[in-house]
Formats: C-alpha cells, structure tokens, sequence
C-alpha cells in the first residue's frame, strides 16, 4: 500500500473536513446572496395557494385571532409569512386580536407594525379600534382552555394594561366566536389551540409554521385540524409573490437556493472522501473514526 | 438622543450577535462568554417582568373583579416557592401535583381525538380518485402504513413475505427521516438567513454588520491562538 493510501490522502480530508469551513462558507454566501441579490425564480406551491385561498374567505369586520406563538428567533424564520398574512387582514379591514404564546413576544409588536406602517396609514388601521394587541396569554395548556371557554375571565386589559371594554372583543364571549385563528408558531402553545379551540368550537385555523415543524403540521392538515399550512421563510416568500408585494421573504430566497447548494456540495465533498478512503485504506477501522 | 440610542442599539445588538456566533469556532472566548450571559441575565430579567405582570393581569384584577376563587391559585402559586427551602421544599408538592394533575387531565381528553383518532382517520381514505396526483399520494400513504408498520413486528419472526414488506418499511422511514432532515435544515438556515437579512436591512447596517463578523472571528482565532481565550472566558 502506498504512502497516500496509508495517509487517506486526499479522500481524508474529504472525509474529514473541519466543520468550521462548512460555517465559515454559509456565513459569506448567505451574507454575500443578502447583499447582491440576483432575483432567482421561485415557484409557488398547492399549499401556498390553499393558504392565500383560505384567507380570501374572510370578510370585512370577521374577528381573526391571531396567535404569536414565536420567540423572537422563530420570528425571524417566519417574519416573510407574518408581515404577508398581516398585511391580508389589513387591506381586508378584519379585526385582530392579537397574543403571544412566548415572554419574547413583547418585543414582536413594535417591530411588526412599524415594517407594517404603510399598509396601517394606507388603510387608517388603528390599535384598540382595528386591532387589539391581549399580550403574553399562553404560558400552558390550562391557560389556553380557560381563555378559549371564558375570554374575558382570562383577559380583562390589553398588553399595556388598559381595558378592553369597548373595543370589537367585547364580541367575543368565547374561542367559538372567533371566524379564524392565525397562528405563527415554533410549536409553543399551537397544539393547545387545536386541541380547545378547533376540536371545541371547529374554528378554523390556518398555520404559519417553522420548518422542522412542519412535517407535523402536515399530518394536522391532513387530518383537517388545520386548514392551511404556510411552511417556514420558503413558504412566506411565495406569499409574497402571490400578493405582488416583495418582502424579506423574496429578498432572502437567494441565500436558500446558494445555502442549500452550498450544502449538498459539502455533503457530496463528505461522502467521495468517506468511500474513497475507506475503500483505499481501511483506515475507518484503524482509526475509529466514522 | 432617541436616534443615538436606536443607533447604538442596533450597533451593540450586531456585534453581540457575531460575539454569540464565535460559539461556533468550537474554542472558549470571552466575547461568547460575554454575549451569552449578557443574553441570559435580561432573557430571565424580561421573563421575571412579563410572568409577574401575567399573574398581575390576570389573577390580582380577577380578584379585583370579584373573582375570588383566584386567591387559591396566588396561594398555590406561593406554595411553589418553598421548592427552595431545605425543609419545608415538601410543601411544593402539592401545588406541582395540582398542576400536573390538571395539564394531564385537560391534555388526555383532547390529544385521544388529535394525535390518535383524527389522524388514523386520515390516513384510512379511498384510495381511488380522478385526481392522479392524489391517486399517487393516497397509495404512498397506503403502502408506506402497511409496510412500516410490519417492520414494528416484535413478536414474530419476520420471514417470507413480511420480511421483504418490513425491508420496503425500513426504507421508507429512511426516506421519510431525510425528508424531516432537509426540513430541519431549511428550517435553521430559514432562521440564520431570516436573522441576516434583519442585519443587513436597512443597508446602512451592512457595514456594521460586516464589520462585526471580521472583528469577532479575528478576535476568536487570536483568543486561540494566544491561550486567553481559555483564561478569560467563563464556563
């Protein structure tokens, strides 16, 4: 056996790489893709579609509980969907109530509504009149059940401490007569919801949800808990497209496509090292290493 | 002033985002230390701030309102506190024992119908439609059910037939945990790119940005290379 071989040559450091390049490499793609965007094409999917369909079902006025159920860091996977969908109910005039499932989410509203403002003053969308923003109202399940029977035993003031009285939530008497929940979520209390508020009162719910989550979310969709499913930032950006106003979420597909290809190649590059050098040198078993 | 302290938030924000990243470089530095701890002390300070004003709005205008049974969940509420104390830690019990007892209660009578009953419904449809996409997508369900669940046949040897069917099952989880793998990947780089594009929007910030990413990983390579990056951090 020759010196290469004995070594693992070229095929090992294929095989094993250090993993800090794998970073190193995503971190100048992504940002390089961010900050000289070419406009790659996307297509835009059935569930996408199905998405924007359900949300064309609502009318002026209908309440729309809309459930933050996000850190912060979830929201900046789900951002593209959440300013979409928001800027639906706007231009539609529905009602919002507003929750966070996560302590985070008290710093959601500011950051939401100012990249939200044109379509606010556009269409003269106020808070208390328009909109009510209720706060942190999900920290468990009990939490979640007990609001959706009784909502104003549970919630008597709004995330600033003022009443709620006379706004539109004195409408709502429980989860039942909400006409849709829009949930953003990472997995916080969106299970919850399902199981007190679209079993108890068949409300419909559509999802906006981070990606490892969202094979769960489609066993929900075909099952009918859910009634649309919004999949992660990929899922957001062709919102996007299909409303005709480009967002973080069109902007960022560039750095996808380049990061996903970035990462097959390094699986690619991984994978040749790993037979190569196994093949030549049995070294994997010499060396333990696997 | 507003707009200075707007600015050095966004600034100080940045790089303390980058100093978080150097976790990543697999070696202690104190930039990582530094942004870690600083992100733990006011994530446990907002939660302290966001759960008392929760029981706040809740619980003490409940009262207020005339809704004296809450009194009882304030009492069992402090009863979690003794966790704490060496001897009478016993009296936690109680209050943990009444919240697990109703989260079990509430989640068995709801998860029976999501997670057991609505999901075997969907999965038993008919199998023939106009549609051929559906046709293709209802067999693969069908097929992929049948198979994976005999490769769970613990209790018999698994030959002839049952074999192979377990084989095909074998392989179509392996499909199904690649198929959750590149989710789980386009998920986290959704949320790195997501983060990204907040950082380089508007475009003034690109350079901050840009900026903060080199000095951070100068800094961790010479916090390696000189030994201090062991020295100095914590944990």
């Amino acid at each position: 056996m020759n010196r290469m071989s004995d070594e693992g040559g070229i095929y090992k450091k294929m095989a094993t790489y250090d993993k800090r390049w794998v970073y190193l490499a995503l971190f100048a793609i992504v940002l390089y893709s961010l900050i000289r965007p070419i406009g790659m094409p996307i297509g835009i999917s059935a569930q996408t579609k199905a998405y924007k369909t359900e949300l064309d079902t609502l009318q002026e006025g209908d309440l729309v509980f809309s459930t933050w159920n996000m850190e912060f860091s979830g929201y900046m996977e789900l951002k593209p969907g959440v300013l979409a969908t928001h800027k639906i109910f706007i231009e539609k005039g529905v009602k919002l109530c507003i929750a966070f499932g996560h302590f985070e989410g008290v710093a959601l509203p500011p950051e939401i509504f100012k990249q939200l403002k044109k379509w606010t003053d556009d269409y003269d969308y106020t808070e208390g009149e328009d909109y009510v923003i209720i706060g942190y109202v999900f920290p468990n399940e009990a939490a979640v059940a007990a609001l959706a029977q009784d909502f104003h035993a549970n919630v008597r003031v709004d995330w600033k401490g003022q009443s709620i009285e006379g706004t539109f939530l004195d409408e709502i008497q429980n989860a039942g007569d909400f006409d849709m929940i829009s949930d953003y979520t990472t997995g916080l209390a969106t299970t919850n919801l399902i199981n007190h508020v679209v079993l108890q009162y068949g409300v419909p719910m559509v999802v906006n949800s981070i990606g490892v989550s969202v094979p769960g979310h489609l066993a929900n969709l075909d099952a009918g808990l859910i009634t649309a499913l919004l999949a992660s930032t990929r899922g957001g950006a062709e919102l996007e497209f299909l409303i005709n106003s480009p967002g973080p979420g069109l902007k960022s597909m560039d750095a996808f496509t380049f990061g996903h290809y970035s990462l097959i190649i390094f699986i690619i590059i991984g994978n040749i090292g790993h037979y190569g050098w196994t093949r030549r040198s049995g070294a994997r078993e010499r060396t333990g290493i696997r | 002033m507003n707009e200075f302290l707007s600015f050095a938030a966004v600034v100080v924000g940045i790089f303390i985002s980058f100093a978080m990243y150097t976790t990543l470089y697999g070696r202690p530095n104190p930039l990582r230390s530094w942004a870690e701890f600083s992100y733990l002390g006011a994530g446990t300070g907002v939660s302290v701030v966001i759960g008392l004003t929760y029981i706040w709005n809740t619980a003490v205008l409940g009262i207020q309102a005339g809704d004296w049974i809450l009194i009882f969940s304030i009492i069992l509420g402090l009863m979690m506190l003794f966790r704490v104390h060496p001897t009478y830690g016993y009296i936690s019990r109680l209050p943990l024992a009444f919240t697990v007892g109703t989260g079990l209660a509430l989640s068995l009578r709801t998860q029976i119908f999501t997670s057991f009953i609505r999901q075997i419904n969907a999965t038993i449809v008919k199998l023939w439609t106009n549609v051929p996409l559906d046709f293709l997508y209802r067999v693969t369900i069908a097929v992929s059910v049948l198979t994976i669940l005999t490769f769970f046949l613990y209790t018999m040897e698994l030959s002839g037939p049952l074999f192979w069917t377990s084989r095909v099952g074998e392989y179509l989880m392996y499909i199904g945990f690649g198929a959750i793998f590149a989710q789980t990947f386009m998920g986290r780089l959704g949320l790195f790119i997501g983060y990204m594009e907040s950082l380089t929007t508007p475009t003034w910030k690109t350079p901050y940005t840009v900026g903060s990413a080199l000095i951070c990983l100068i800094a961790a390579i010479l916090f390696e290379r000189t030994g201090l990056g062991e020295k100095l951090s914590a944990g």
